[in-house]
């Protein structure tokens, strides 16, 4: 079966074609954007699927990062993705950005994948670490973060692995992931997924910024305070 | 791809997409070779109770409450219709005026749907949605006036064509929906503002402030509806605490304010679409939420019959926000063979209907708002 997978999470907008069958990549395109991800992510769609050489029609399962990241970015992917499961009646999929860049590394010790999530905050996930709370995914500050991966002595990668080492765990090991999760390895953690699925969410691990308003209303007469 | 148009005698099914405020939507309209429309289905989710607690749409609430449905949406649209995705002829999804966020969750929505259905996408300003509606439900036809008053836009149309709009007049500040959600607000009446202010001024006395009626004898077109807001808080901080009769007296006589200013306005412009148009049977055209308020339809009604216009009112669910509109706009276009959009084509916030008007709010980088 032939898995298309997306990413439009961060400032690289990816596709691939990926064989679950013969667990080969068939196709790949990758543009660092930064910006433009819903103008651009159709012609990387298409030249991914030009180079396996095969139509949309082939695709049996639609993958795509759910974040964390911007959250524009993770709509874009989220609506395409479900947009194309929808017409092409497959199983769409959602890959968490954290989960594919752990996956790229040694499964037997501790390690914690890590994002830039701005605003003076990281978004991250301690993997192979048993279950505790810090295996949830995120928004920390980068020395609270630091604490964490010092208390399980975890490895750090991921783009911004750096942030956390610089906040006071310069002495564990790192492991530079500047370009962030591979879109191949995506395709790889969805392509093995089994049902049932649930469609894929955005994992935005952050709030709208929104406050309910009070005060505004003036005073009534007879009113309760 | 070929084009879709219908002029060989084929029906035209069209599903529209929209997300471009709080409403998520989807529906099917088909457009016969004779120009007439009919709504095949059409399903709308509201999102006021995610909004109600803010006073207001809140941008990122919005675009995560459209991603979170509208796949759903668009399944429930064919279904009802009984239609398979492969059986439309295109697809038509809100490309803007709005909000970034859910604009671009609607636009990637109808690309994927378009992408692989291997259908022709039509990118459709949300403003022609609502312009053409009447066309849709009342096959009216070139040229018409459009009163176009919703939380967004508070504009005076002339409809010349399918994409030839000309902008006569348009708010320099709030917009009509605007108004009555902030009064609302204010006198701690709720959300949505308009119903919520009409419901009170059945009770009112019009008569007891004189709010300004802004611009009154100004001799263009446009609107302002914040010198009225300013009046309101004034007269209102005036008698704190408030009474409910306060209250209703003070809605009642904003509502006045605005229904006098809307007919002056239109008094102008039906003069204007006498001197400048040539209409067998003059038509003048409400859309947008703020036309469900009846004092405002009351007086359309009667101000067209006076006029010797034909008025035109959709029924509310269409002069609100909705995905038949869109739908449709797409078929209109289809229908003309107008090219459909490229795979790469950009949401935009601001999107002038009418190109050529000249921008009186929002001229900043992005360009003109509406």
């Amino acid at each position: 079966m032939l898995t298309l997978a997306l990413d439009t999470a961060s400032g690289a907008c990816q596709a691939c074609v990926f064989d679950g069958t013969g667990g080969t990549l068939e196709g790949l395109r990758r543009e660092e954007i930064g910006r433009g991800h819903a103008e651009r992510l159709m012609p990387v769609i298409d030249a991914a699927l030009a180079e396996a050489g095969v139509s949309l029609d082939s695709i049996g399962r639609v993958a795509v990062t759910i974040g964390p990241g911007s959250f524009t970015g993770i709509r874009v992917g989220v609506a395409t993705a479900r947009g194309l499961a929808l017409a092409l009646g497959c199983e769409g999929v959602g890959v968490s950005c954290l989960e594919a860049i752990a996956a790229d590394h040694a499964k037997n010790a501790p390690l914690m994948a890590v994002l830039d999530a701005r605003r003076g905050e990281v978004y991250c996930q301690l993997f192979g670490a048993g279950d505790t709370w810090a295996s949830r995914p995120a928004a920390r500050a980068p020395g609270n973060a630091a604490r964490l991966a010092l208390e399980a002595n975890a490895t750090l990668t991921g783009p911004a692995a750096g942030l956390v080492a610089e906040a006071g765990a310069e002495a564990l090991a790192l492991i530079p992931m500047p370009e962030g999760p591979s879109i191949a390895t995506i395709a790889r953690l969805a392509a093995a997924m089994t049902p049932p699925f649930e469609r894929p969410a955005p994992l935005y691990l952050r709030g709208a910024d929104a406050k309910p308003q009070t005060g505004f209303a003036l005073a009534r007469a007879g009113a309760a305070t | 791809m070929p084009h879709p148009r219908n002029q060989d005698g084929r029906t035209l099914r069209v599903l529209g997409i929209e997300t471009s405020c709080d409403e998520t939507a989807a529906a099917l309209v088909e457009r016969a070779p004779d120009g007439s429309g009919a709504i095949v289905s059409n399903v709308v989710m509201s999102q006021i109770e995610e909004h109600a607690a803010f006073g207001g749409v809140v941008p990122e609430l919005a675009a995560r409450a459209h991603v979170a449905v509208l796949d759903t949406l668009v399944a429930e649209a064919l279904s009802q219709g009984n239609v398979a995705l492969g059986d439309v002829d295109a697809i038509a999804a809100t490309a803007g005026p709005g909000l970034i966020g859910g604009l671009i969750v609607g636009l990637m929505t109808g690309k994927a749907l378009a992408r692989a259905a291997d259908k022709p996408l039509y990118a459709i300003n949300h403003l022609e949605g609502h312009a053409l509606t009447a066309r849709l439900t009342d096959g009216v036809a070139f040229p018409y006036l459009m009163l176009l008053v919703s939380g967004g836009h508070t504009q005076l149309v002339l409809a010349k064509g399918v994409g030839k709009y000309r902008r006569w007049g348009t708010t320099i500040d709030d917009a009509l929906g605007e108004a009555f959600d902030k009064t609302a607000k204010l006198l701690g009446l709720g959300y949505p503002g308009g119903p919520a202010v009409e419901a009170a001024a059945r009770t009112g006395d019009p008569r007891r402030f004189a709010f300004p009626r802004p611009l009154r004898g100004n001799p263009g077109l446009d609107f302002s509806f914040s010198g009225l807001k300013t009046a309101v808080r004034q007269a209102a901080e005036a008698l704190v605490p408030l009474a409910d009769q306060d209250v209703a007296d003070i809605v009642a006589s904003f509502q006045a304010a605005i229904v006098d200013t809307l007919k002056e306005r239109l008094s102008r412009a039906a003069a204007r679409f006498r001197d400048e148009c040539e209409a067998a049977d003059p038509t003048l055209v409400v859309a947008g939420g703020v036309a469900a308020n009846g004092a405002i339809r009351a007086m359309l009604t009667d101000f067209c019959a006076g006029e010797g216009f034909r008025f035109v009112a959709p029924q509310p669910a269409l002069c609100t926000d909705n995905a038949a509109m869109i739908a449709w706009a797409g078929a209109e276009r289809a229908a003309l063979g107008l090219p459909p959009a490229e795979m790469t084509v950009a949401a935009r916030s601001r999107w002038p209907l009418d190109e050529t008007a000249d921008a009186l709010i929002g001229s900043g980088r992005r360009g003109a708002k509406a």
